[in-house]
């Protein structure tokens, strides 16, 4: 019973840094329509801007994170309004084109500004074990499954009730009718690449926390996408759920089956769930009236 | 008349290219320089690798420039990036062949890499010194032009079980290793040693390359009751897997290889790298040549490059200083043929980070001396215990 109640509690653990990252895609996908490919890469720059001034600046925990929202904010706006906007109204393939070239550069920029070895970021909390019995957990992993909770719980109320998040329902749901209604596109897009940076930010500091920097960190996107595709591309909320299936049901797999099936569980689920669901779990049916 | 100037033609212009034959025969030589090529991962994050090795070339080559170079031709070096893929490493060592045109090579990438491009060296024909990943497909069948300095994994896996057996009879022992070629000549050089050593294997598990989650393995090495562990991940991996050993309260004795045998990694682990054995045949720097080494370095690289070295750069100015080495002793007019056989008569060369380096003839892969370490948390070092 140990065995497995600790198996669930490191799947929730990794699943929750993975539902962050998938609902910082959804986010994206929500407003603009668009699979953000450099969402891994961002979380990674973000972590490494972090661990920048836990190094330089302060190691004081509430200073880093507030300069690693601050640059995970400016690292979504520059993106948006200088990578993506001049792709408005462009095909589709091209724009997603336009993510994956981002994400080489980001992937590339980490030797260039900093190195190749791992890196601790340590700000003093985060790396204790607390022990119930013989489960043992980290305080890290303790902060980003309620943290992911919290955030969940944040977001429903935005979209539900805050005007801005009405708003961009209504640009999802169709942006030229919430143009004419006077809501702005831009603005919403620059919005939706500002919080789904500060949201994988966040999850890539605590992955940092957890279990270090390194400049394979891009890799958590490519985890986190299906977490998107099983809880739906467009639902935020079910992305988050999404990332703590995936890590619950890798590590069952690799508890019980072997390590082999941890990298396969995740997609041998999504490939049930779509051809159940084919818009995700939590995702809405795209109905196209003729 | 007209045959005796004919004549006199001729001979001056064959006795003027004799001349120019003297500089110009042989690619990557003029009269003040030679040019040596090299490819590495440069970028992404085998860079620490890549980078590390191409440190240690040029430690080699400045210490030879500051003696005045190559009898009296200074070394250029000619670096390529591959970002370790394959594909670019064949391109690049194309480049460096055929449009930079060097006299010789050395280092070249990861194994997987230096393999795929052996075909490009080898109808070159090019003088080759291999240091970084040393794989038998590199020196098996041997190559008549390439030379590859160091120890194959298979090798540094039974000098490391044979040590460990010996120390921990009759314990239970488990293996996880990358899903690579790096992997698999891990496991094979660790199945070899299972009979001979009558080794209780009760937990074998492979991983993805890049993966950073081992909370679901490692659980599964407690619950086997795994006391002797041999963690065949590379950097990251093995911080990741010793980090969650120490959240499930368990201590092996854990066995490490020299991928991962770098310094900052036990900054990493932290107190629960106290104690992991490694294998290696470079010099650990906290020992007297080490020390040395890092002493002689300093003066030759700038600030940045110093702090890139690793064991890697060890490996890697061992290689350069034996190519060197073989091109000076072929004296004013050195050519590929004769650098090839000095590169064959290289024997006992002592370079000061590792074993002396021998080849032969016919004998390509130097088989350098293993020594088993201990990681020291206190002093953030390797030290020998063998």
């Amino acid at each position: 019973m140990q065995y497995l109640i600790q198996l669930l509690i490191s799947g929730l653990a990794i699943g929750a840094i993975y539902g962050l990252i998938a609902m910082a895609f959804a986010v994206i996908y929500k407003s603009t329509g668009l699979v953000n490919f450099a969402q891994g890469e961002m979380t990674m720059i973000v972590a490494y801007v972090a661990w920048t001034i836990s190094t330089t600046i302060s190691g004081n925990i509430f200073v880093v994170a507030f300069g690693a929202i601050v640059a995970a904010v400016l690292l979504g706006l520059v993106i948006e309004r200088v990578v993506m906007r001049p792709m408005l109204g462009e095909p589709v393939f091209s724009t997603v084109m336009v993510t994956i070239g981002l994400a080489v550069i980001l992937r590339s920029s980490i030797n260039f500004i900093w190195d190749a070895y791992p890196h601790a970021l340590d700000l003093g909390v985060g790396r204790d074990v607390v022990r119930v019995g013989s489960i043992g957990v980290r305080t890290g992993q303790i902060a980003v499954i309620t943290t992911l909770l919290l955030l969940l719980v944040g977001i429903w109320a935005f979209f539900r009730y805050s005007k801005f998040g009405v708003a961009m329902r209504a640009v999802a749901a169709d942006d030229r009718t919430a143009l004419l209604m006077g809501i702005s596109a831009p603005r919403v897009h620059g919005f939706a690449w500002a919080a789904s940076s500060a949201i994988a930010g966040i999850a890539g500091v605590f992955f940092a926390l957890s279990y270090d920097l390194s400049p394979v960190m891009f890799q958590l996107g490519l985890k986190a996408f299906p977490a998107t595709i099983l809880g739906g591309l467009d639902a935020v909320l079910g992305s988050g759920l999404g990332g703590l299936l995936i890590g619950i049901t890798e590590n069952l797999a690799g508890g019980y089956v072997g390590s082999g099936m941890k990298e396969v569980a995740g997609f041998l689920m999504i490939i049930v769930v779509l051809m159940i669901r084919p818009f995700g779990i939590f995702g809405e049916r795209d109905i196209e009236r003729v | 008349m007209i045959n005796r100037f004919a004549a006199a033609l001729l001979l001056a212009t064959a006795s003027h290219a004799g001349a120019v034959g003297t500089a110009a025969a042989e690619p990557g030589i003029t009269e003040t320089e030679i040019l040596i090529g090299d490819v590495e991962p440069l970028t992404g994050p085998p860079a620490l690798l890549g980078v590390a090795a191409s440190i240690g070339h040029k430690i080699a080559i400045a210490e030879a420039n500051a003696a005045g170079g190559i009898n009296g031709r200074k070394i250029r070096y000619v670096l390529e990036d591959d970002g370790y893929v394959t594909a670019r490493t064949i391109q690049g060592a194309r480049k460096i062949v055929d449009v930079d045109k060097v006299f010789a090579m050395v280092g070249l990438s990861g194994s997987g890499q230096s393999i795929a491009a052996m075909p490009v060296l080898e109808k070159a024909g090019i003088p080759t010194v291999i240091d970084v990943a040393p794989v038998k497909p590199l020196w098996e069948p041997p190559r008549k032009n390439v030379f590859i300095v160091g120890q194959s994994y298979e090798e540094g896996i039974k000098h490391l079980v044979a040590f460990l057996a010996d120390k921990n009879p009759g314990k239970k022992w488990g293996l996880i290793t990358q899903d690579d070629d790096y992997g698999i000549a891990v496991h094979d050089g660790f199945d070899s040693m299972v009979k001979p050593k009558k080794l209780s294997v009760v937990y074998s598990g492979s991983y993805k390359k890049g993966q950073q989650d081992f909370s679901s393995e490692m659980l599964q090495l407690k619950d086997a009751g795994v006391e002797v562990f041999l963690a065949g991940g590379i950097i990251a991996e093995n911080v990741a897997m010793m980090k969650e050993l120490e959240k499930l309260n368990v201590k092996p004795v854990t066995g490490i290889f020299w991928p991962g045998r770098i310094e900052p990694v036990l900054k990493l682990i932290g107190p629960a790298g106290d104690g992991i054995y490694a294998v290696d045949y470079v010099e650990p720097f906290a020992g007297e040549a080490g020390k040395a080494f890092l002493e002689k370095a300093k003066a030759l690289v700038s600030e940045a490059e110093f702090k890139g070295i690793n064991r890697y750069t060890m490996a890697g100015y061992a290689a350069a200083k034996v190519l060197i080495a073989a091109i000076g002793r072929c004296g004013k007019d050195p050519t590929w043929a004769c650098t090839i056989a000095e590169l064959e008569k290289t024997s006992n060369v002592e370079t000061g980070v590792m074993a002396p380096i021998s080849f032969g003839s016919g004998v390509r892969f130097s088989n350098q001396k293993l020594k088993i370490m201990q990681a020291d948390f206190s002093t953030l070092s390797f030290k020998p215990v063998d």
